[in-house]
């Protein structure tokens, strides 16, 4: 147990404090953060996001699932992030252990810690979280005075390289499940059963994933054999689902941080899942059916926020509504990055009354023939017309984000990006429009699990290095701005992505050996890594870069997002065909397996 | 309707940035539901001006901040529905409607007290302690060495300081500063003491001292007053 109570490391960490960049991330008492008795409540869980606090106050269902928890009288919810560089060396050299920011209780004194994975560079933060608050990194080595390490999330659905550090996961929407997950934690505290017997008990949840219980063998290349489970579990983990969206949890007192965050605003959640059906997109397939809310909830609940997209098929009447209701008062709406087809200008326009800084547009890849590859349903004659209305309206910054190294891809979809970024330029200079700037940004395709593109092997990191130097040549004119996506970090996010459980050992090394915040590019410390490839005698390869079969048995082959393998493969496919799939809310059902059986069902309310 | 509000910075608010107050006000307002006034162009910014940023970590026990509001309302019915809606540990004591043509804080404050607590690191007499107090005070230039972004720098600190006092309580002393403030610069508490220590040999404990400013003043004629007073000549 911790030597430290917590106020002993509030007056410690306050003599520090003012010493470290950015104090206030470091404290719980913003407003509308809540502050629970812990001798009155039952389960004490801390919600921790491995990032800053700011990127981490940033993300909806880290707000979602704070307050869900805490709206139950019995369990208490408080929130832990990562400590920036500086306050984590100072709080290793005076030994004090992470905690919590409501009470400043160290992690050691909840009775669950629930890390969120929402992308695999922030695995190495999870590890070196635990390793700050005293808890021993490996299952097998805590003891029934440690928390119980539990981790959600979309990087759930393919969490084997943390196998061995996290007790149970839970896949899919856990408005219903966690509070589940945590009543059995209260009764496991009133009459405990042994650790074996409690797990099997929550694997009866639906959505958790007890990896204790899955066995894996491999074959001599390294492939794996096998994956089977344990009698008393479900042989394959279903993903949970919300049945009813529009009356799900949804609040309207959301912390309100001092500092600013990333998306400094308040949001709301206008729908969830996409069948749009990109290939590339794990999202999209893994948050399946559809659901939209309602105009009136999501009326109720701006009008809650304001005292306190793009595709969603009543967004005008709702923007128009809120602006109506709350405009005079300064309240703004923005939305995230728009696509191109059902790009509106004159939702753009009510949305960004007051400036015009700058548009951004999604085509993903440079040739039609590309685009029809990864489904992204969007022509050029639809991005031209948006571009054109745009320029016209006044803006003068279009930003256009393109993937590299796509399945497929040859050296005309990469031209295609030079010829889709002067085209656009094109249009405002036609217009007699000066000043105009066209950001390019790319990134580098990673292949994800539960996807029609997981078979498919990254492209090797250097030949789409020298793709981003050549667009780097070709984009020199001064209409145009070039971002880049380092390959190094991508390259690595392949290797998770694909990962499974041999990688555990790894990760733990690379920790020790100083990763992390491995997503932040400064801290990015490529070196430590392939020192760590080469310590185990694991080559990344194995995983980034090589095609897979699909007879191979792939390390979440035992997990489910509910959108079936035959689909997928199906998928994969009409890919390679450059045949498009068209989005099942508009056509007829694609067969994605989703719906059948849930109780679900796609649900607008245009 | 223009507001000049007196309020504490304590506790949990002594660790937000002087940046991050404009919008913690703000956003206070705005629960409260009460319209304020913003600036003109493109990127409108509400009206909320403070007077010298306090650094974060350090208490203030009485700051001001004026504030402009769309409407006259009841001064008393807005300090209170303001209140209800700020974080802990920032309190508002006095508020007072602006006359037109009113100066800015950053016009009219110049001066601010502080009191330090910091324990000593070998047990200090008090006659060595008002000995030392007095020889600092006497020096007509004291050189300190600030690092800036630029690089270290020798400043002159001893000018900006009007007066230092100081008694020891058990294991600790306790300092009373004033200072002067003004665009030209100031001195920080820290940088007294840090000086004090140094050219008088009075074994401090830097890593164990904390800052309170206790007031900020209009000064003139070597007389503080607050900018409420300032208000009632006008």
């Amino acid at each position: 147990m911790s030597k430290f109570t917590a106020a002993e490391i509030r007056r410690q960490v306050e003599r520090f404090l003012p010493k470290v960049l950015k104090p206030s991330r470091y404290l719980g008492s913003e407003w509308n953060a809540i502050k629970k008795d812990w001798a009155k409540t039952e389960v004490h869980m801390a919600f921790a996001f491995p990032d800053v606090y700011e990127v981490g106050m940033s993300h909806l269902g880290t707000r979602i699932l704070y307050h869900l928890v805490n709206s139950f009288p019995e369990f208490l919810c408080e929130r832990v992030f990562a400590p920036w560089v500086d306050m984590e060396e100072t709080m290793r050299e005076k030994g004090i252990p992470l905690y919590a920011l409501e009470s400043f209780q160290p992690l050691q004194a909840f009775d669950v810690v629930g890390f969120t994975l929402q992308y695999e560079m922030s695995f190495t933060n999870i590890l070196n979280m635990l390793d700050l608050a005293g808890i021993p990194l490996r299952s097998a080595e805590r003891g029934i005075a440690d928390p119980w390490i539990i981790a959600g999330g979309p990087c759930a659905f393919n969490p084997e390289p943390l196998v061995g550090f996290i007790d149970f996961f839970l896949l899919g929407e856990s408005e219903e499940q966690l509070p589940e997950v945590l009543r059995l934690i209260a009764e496991q505290k009133l009459n405990p059963l042994p650790r074996r017997d409690f797990l099997v008990r929550v694997a009866q949840v639906q959505g958790v994933y007890v990896p204790d219980f899955y066995h894996v063998s491999y074959k001599p290349d390294g492939r794996i054999e096998g994956i089977k489970a344990e009698a008393g579990v479900p042989a394959v983990v279903e993903k949970a689902i919300v049945q009813d969206l529009d009356q799900a949890f949804f609040p309207t007192n959301p912390v309100v941080p001092y500092l600013e965050i990333v998306h400094d605003r308040m949001m709301l959640e206008v729908m969830r899942g996409c069948s749009r059906g990109c290939r590339f997109c794990q999202a999209g397939m893994i948050y399946r059916p559809v659901r939209e809310r309602s105009q009136e909830t999501l009326l109720k609940q701006a009008e809650d926020l304001v005292r306190s997209s793009g595709d969603y098929s009543c967004i005008q009447p709702v923007i128009e509504s809120i602006l109506e209701k709350h405009g005079e008062e300064g309240v703004g709406v923005s939305l995230p990055s728009l696509r191109v087809d059902s790009f509106d200008v004159d939702l753009a326009e009510s949305v960004q009354k007051t400036r015009k800084s700058g548009l951004t547009f999604a085509p993903e890849a440079g040739s039609q023939r590309l685009r029809d590859v990864i489904n992204k349903g969007v022509t050029e004659q639809n991005l031209m017309e948006a571009v054109e209305t745009a320029f016209k309206k006044g803006w003068s910054t279009i930003k256009l984000y393109f993937m590299v190294g796509l399945p497929t891809e040859t050296q005309e979809d990469i031209d295609g990006i030079v010829d889709l970024a002067k085209k656009v330029a094109n249009v405002g200079t036609k217009l007699g429009r000066r000043n105009i700037t066209v950001t390019i940004s790319t990134s580098f395709f990673v292949p994800k699990a539960h996807t029609p593109f997981q078979w498919e092997p990254q492209e090797a990191k250097a030949s789409v290095d020298l793709k981003q130097r050549y667009l780097r040549e070709k984009l020199r004119d001064r209409r145009f701005k070039y971002n880049y996506h380092d390959v190094k970090t991508s390259y690595l996010e392949a290797v998770f992505a694909k990962g499974d459980r041999r990688l555990a050992p790894l990760l733990e090394w690379a920790v020790k050996h100083g990763a992390r915040f491995d997503g932040w590019s400064e801290q990015f410390r490529e070196d430590v890594w392939m020192d760590a490839f080469k310590e185990f005698g694991i080559d990344p390869h194995f995983y980034a870069n090589r095609a897979m079969d699909y007879d191979d048995i792939l390390p979440w082959e035992h997990l489910e997002s509910g959108v079936t393998k035959q689909f997928l493969v199906s998928e994969h496919h009409r890919a390679l065909q450059e045949a498009k799939t068209i989005d099942c809310r508009h056509d007829e059902c694609s067969g994605c397996g989703i719906c059948p059986g849930r109780g679900v069902q796609i649900e607008l309310k245009g | 309707m223009r507001l000049r509000i007196a309020y504490t910075k304590v506790e949990d608010a002594r660790y937000i940035a002087h940046l991050d107050l404009t919008r913690v006000f703000e956003r206070a307002v705005r629960r409260a539901g009460i319209a304020m006034s913003y600036t003109e162009g493109f990127n409108p910014r509400p009206k909320i001006s403070f007077g010298f940023a306090l650094a974060v970590g350090t208490e203030g026990e009485r700051e001001y901040v004026d504030i402009d509001i769309q409407r006259e309302l009841d001064l008393g019915e807005v300090l209170g529905r303001i209140q209800e809606q700020l974080p802990p540990g920032i309190r508002l004591l006095q508020g007072r409607a602006l006359t037109q043509g009113a100066k800015p804080l950053m016009a009219v404050l110049n001066a601010a007290s502080y009191r330090i607590r910091i324990l000593m690191a070998l047990p200090i007499l008090p006659e060595r302690l008002q000995e030392a107090i007095r020889l600092w005070l006497a020096r007509e230039h004291v050189t300190y060495l600030r690092y800036t972004k630029k690089g270290p720098t020798d400043k002159d600190i001893r000018p900006w300081v009007k007066r230092l006092e100081g008694e020891v309580h058990g294991d600790e002393i306790i300092f009373e500063l004033e200072v002067e403030m003004g665009n030209a610069g100031s001195v920080r508490p820290e940088e007294v003491l840090a000086s004090l220590r140094e050219l008088e040999n009075l074994p401090l404990d830097m890593e164990e001292l904390h800052v309170k400013r206790t007031g900020v003043h209009v000064s003139y004629q070597g007389e503080n007053s607050s900018p409420y007073e300032q208000l009632s000549e006008q």
